[in-house]
């Protein structure tokens, strides 16, 4: 299989350290894939091991079919966006531009017209002749991304592509990041701690935690499928309820919750069980009016506080067996859902995950 | 202590402050510009300010002096030659430093700068010394020989010190952009070291011009340098052409400033490594 | 696919970027051993020679002593000594506590065009000639300098011992202050200015703060700059020769004295030595001291 890129066995110390513990990927031509995971994990060494700044002590690299381990950066074909851009400050726009195709050996004569349409590409026409310093974040991003296009790598990187910028700008640059890759067909790999980020741009998301991969699939699969606590918890928000599990039925399996909750959840051949419930799948409903219709899992319980997020609110629920639940949903003003109240919770079966207990894999630092 | 005692406290600390920071620029400013006044005084004895009439005469005693044309020539062929050298050597050496991979660089780094810690006399005795030992008598030689000691470690100093604040995710950029290391070096360290290369030889020309401890050793009758020529002069007969001297000189000075200010700029001066402490 | 080991590229004898290094090193190197350390080496040497009165220097034979080195244990070398760790050390002191605040307003007080304008000045002065300003101390307070009837009428001798001092102490001063100043804008940068707002708002005057706050938190700033302008005025040279009028001699004099006056060339290199010990022991002794109060030098 022609897999643009194949990274193998992979092994990187240092001193003691396992930074990358026996990591091995594809990704196929034309894909965006996220590598996702906390600080420390080993994501940015796998990059650096990309782009041939870093030499793995064991495996191997292939890029477009050409086996890369032991060359030098020149020598591969890898574009890189810098967490921080990067842009030389010397030099203009186009000259940045222009840099990696002087390097790579493009005709001179074809350079000028790759740079226009490079600053095409991201709508920076006209901007040629600045100086990196002249301009706004986001402008420097789309250089520098402009910069990384340019000699039609075989894979592109990106480092934290949106943590330099703040929130508002982040969403718009999403989509014009997401635009661009798809118009230049390139096979890319965004590298990041921020799972928003990572699911909104990649196809397929590799989860890694302390030098390994802990999980790969598309990003509703791992969002809604994780194979871990720590996958859960750092996927997203998620509550936990403890159970022990009491009856088994085809694909189900009836349990009780330390708090005395009866619960129907998603088979698990444990005993001790974890149950996830994501806090956008739990219905909630004021206690006097009729309960969530067809809620299989429910239970009553009282607001302990609301938080208004602007379009969403968490609304934080005690049950009456003990357990706090975060609920989540859209903003819906002057329904009357004020701390004190008594409310019904509901959420159905496919919302919950359900995990063996205790299966915490190494503990994570949650960002 | 109530509010009132501590506003005045703050006050007195303010007012003394004031006072203090007048007095200080005033002694650091008077001296230089009493000179300047001096040096177009039309009466041919030191008297009390202010000058009854302006003339020029000063300069032209000055020019008349051939001592002091042949001096300036000899400064300044050596200020240039030894602040081209040390560019050269300086700036290689403070890149290896800077690029290490080899034991000892703190103790290398060290022994670059250790003319700065050697008394300029000591440096000029050693050196004569020396090189009459070894038969070098030409006074060109000698004097280039202890200018260029004593101004290679200001290069240094500053160059070192903008390769260490430099970004290297730049030269990685440069890189992966398909740049070799020499290219890299060439197209971006290179450029982004220019405020340090700069400041360092302003700096060593500077210092080269003014030396007189080490010149003093190394002159001979056929060369010597225009600080030592003025000096002897001044002993022999101390008369108002050394204002007439010190005007030119901060004229030269005010030119290295202009240089400075056009090329690395004020602001960017003090993150230059020369006064670090 | 099996996992495969990387081959490594053959070693070399030396790697090449330290060869690279080596080769940029070279000529400086080369530079800094044949015309700076063999010739203090030949210092060290030449101090050990015996001095033959009327010769020029030491014969090329002559034996190896210590007399040199006595000859220093004198009460005049000693007077010289005293003298000019004297003077220096007052100069470096008296600088220090004035470019401290000096060094304060420019960074906390000044707006950014007076900023620009006063370091401009500070690294102007400290770019000019040393002889200008020397001699335009001697023009301006000098003994036939225009301050001369000011001084007469306020009682003060020009020529008398107890001026010359002084006057070579505002050289030293005016050399010395720019210096400072322009050491001391780093480290009075690195305070953060909202550590003295907290002392304030906590209820401390400002001159407080700063006594508490501020000065302690410079302090390896603060003996960074000392060391710095004891270092340049031990070594002074053009500034007791000019104002000292040969009534106050610093060690660099002494040096030059032999050499020239006498062509005493071995006392003159033991002179040279020893003062290059002092120095090189104030150096690490005041270095030892900000290391031992924990500051990163």
């Amino acid at each position: 299989m022609s897999n643009a890129v194949e990274f193998h066995g992979i092994r990187r110390r240092f001193g003691a350290v396992a930074a990358v513990d026996d990591v091995s990927f594809s990704i196929a031509a034309g894909e965006t894939v996220a590598l996702l995971g906390p600080s420390g994990c080993g994501k940015t060494t796998i990059l650096r091991i990309i782009a041939g700044f870093e030499r793995p002590d064991h495996g191997m690299v292939s890029i477009g079919g050409r086996d890369v381990t032991a060359l030098k950066p020149y020598e591969r074909n890898v574009g890189l966006l810098f967490q921080h851009y990067a842009l030389f400050p010397h030099m203009t726009v186009a000259e940045n531009i222009a840099y990696g195709l002087r390097h790579r050996g493009t005709d001179k004569r074809e350079i000028p017209d790759r740079v226009e349409e490079m600053l095409a590409l991201v709508r920076l026409q006209g901007f040629g002749s600045r100086r990196p310093q002249q301009l706004s974040g986001g402008q420097q991003q789309r250089v520098a991304l402009a910069r990384a296009l340019a000699t039609r790598p075989g894979l592109v990187l990106l480092d934290e592509p949106l943590s330099a910028l703040d929130a508002k700008l982040r969403q718009d640059l999403r989509a014009e990041l997401k635009q661009v890759l798809a118009a230049v067909n390139s096979t890319a790999m965004v590298v990041t701690h921020d799972q928003e980020e990572a699911m909104s741009l990649g196809e397929r998301v590799f989860l890694m935690q302390s030098g390994r991969i802990v999980q790969t699939g598309s990003p509703s699969e791992v969002y809604g499928c994780p194979g871990s606590r720590f996958a859960a918890d750092f996927m997203g928000r998620a509550n936990w309820i403890e159970a022990r599990v009491t009856r088994r039925e085809t694909g189900l399996a009836q349990a009780v919750s330390r708090s005395g909750l009866s619960l129907t959840v998603p088979h698990c051949d444990a005993e001790a069980i974890d149950i996830c419930v994501r806090p956008e799948n739990i219905v909630l409903s004021a206690a006097d009016t009729s309960g969530p219709d067809g809620m299989v899992n429910s239970a009553s319980g009282r607001i302990l506080n609301v938080a208004l997020l602007g379009a969403t609110r968490q609304i934080l629920v005690e049950t009456s067996g003990g357990d706090q639940l975060l609920v989540m949903q859209a903003n819906r003003v002057g329904d009357g859902l004020d701390p004190g109240k008594a409310v019904t919770i509901g959420f159905p079966v496919d919302a919950c995950i359900t995990l063996p207990a205790g299966n915490q894999a190494a503990a994570s630092t949650s960002l | 202590m109530n509010g009132r005692t501590k506003r005045l406290g703050d006050r007195i600390l303010g007012g003394a402050m004031v006072a203090m920071l007048a007095l200080m620029l005033a002694f650091l400013v008077t001296p230089l510009l009493v000179t300047c006044l001096l040096a177009f005084d039309s009466r041919s004895f030191l008297g009390p300010l202010p000058p009854p009439a302006l003339s020029l005469r000063w300069f032209e005693r000055l020019a008349s002096l051939d001592y002091v044309a042949t001096g300036l020539a000899t400064s300044l062929k050596i200020a240039l030659l030894a602040t081209v050298i040390d560019v050269l050597v300086g700036t290689a050496a403070a890149v290896a430093l800077d690029r290490g991979g080899f034991r000892g660089r703190g103790l290398l780094m060290a022994a670059f700068l250790s003319p700065l810690i050697v008394p300029a006399v000591v440096i000029g005795l050693a050196l004569l010394l020396f090189l009459s030992r070894i038969g070098v008598i030409d006074g060109f030689t000698r004097l280039l020989c202890g200018h260029v000691v004593i101004t290679l470690p200001y290069v240094v100093r500053t160059v070192l010190a903008s390769l260490a604040g430099r970004d290297r995710r730049l030269t990685e950029a440069a890189l992966v952009l398909g740049a070799t290391e020499r290219q890299a070096f060439w197209s971006v360290t290179l450029p982004l070291i220019r405020s340090g290369m700069v400041t360092g030889a302003v700096f060593a020309f500077a210092v080269s011009l003014d030396d007189v401890a080490v010149s003093m050793f190394l002159t001979d009758p056929s060369t010597y340098t225009l600080p030592v020529a003025l000096v002897s002069s001044m002993r022999a007969s101390f008369d108002l052409s050394i204002a007439a001297a010190a005007v030119l000189l901060m004229a030269v000075t005010a030119v290295l400033i202009i240089v400075l200010e056009r090329f690395v700029g004020f602001d960017r001066l003090l993150g230059q490594g020369l006064f670090r402490s | 696919m099996s996992a495969v080991t990387i081959a490594r590229p053959q070693e070399l004898a030396i790697p090449a970027p330290a060869r690279m290094s080596l080769l940029l090193l070279a000529p400086g190197l080369l530079i800094l051993l044949s015309i700076f350390a063999l010739p203090l080496l030949g210092l060290v040497l030449e101090s050990l020679k015996q001095y033959v009165p009327g010769r020029v220097g030491s014969a090329v034979d002559a034996s190896l002593t210590l007399e040199n080195y006595r000859e220093l244990a004198t009460p005049s070398f000693a007077g010289v000594l005293y003298e000019t760790f004297k003077l220096s050390a007052a100069a470096s002191l008296a600088g220090l506590m004035a470019a401290f605040p000096l060094a304060y307003c420019i960074v906390r007080r000044f707006s950014p065009r007076q900023r620009a304008a006063c370091i401009g000045l500070l690294v102007m002065l400290v770019l000019l000639s040393m002889l200008v300003r020397t001699y335009a101390l001697e023009l301006a307070f000098g003994s036939v300098g225009i301050a001369r009837p000011l001084l007469l009428a306020l009682g003060i001798s020009p020529t008398s011992r107890g001026y010359i001092e002084v006057l070579v102490e505002a050289g030293l001063l005016h050399a010395v202050m720019p210096i400072c100043t322009l050491t001391l804008l780093g480290t009075i940068q690195n305070i953060d200015p909202r550590l003295c707002d907290a002392a304030q708002s906590l209820g401390a005057p400002a001159w407080k703060a700063h006594l508490g706050i501020t000065v302690p938190l410079a302090l390896p700033g603060l003996v960074s700059a000392f060391l710095i302008a004891m270092t340049f005025a031990i070594s002074a040279f053009v500034i007791p020769m000019v104002l000292g009028k040969g009534r106050v001699l610093f060690l660099s004099n002494t040096i030059y004295t032999r050499f020239s006056d006498v062509a005493n060339y071995p006392s003159g290199a033991a002179v040279s030595i020893a003062m290059l010990v002092i120095s090189l022991l104030v150096l690490s002794l005041a270095s030892l001291a900000h290391r031992g109060k924990g500051a990163r030098s």
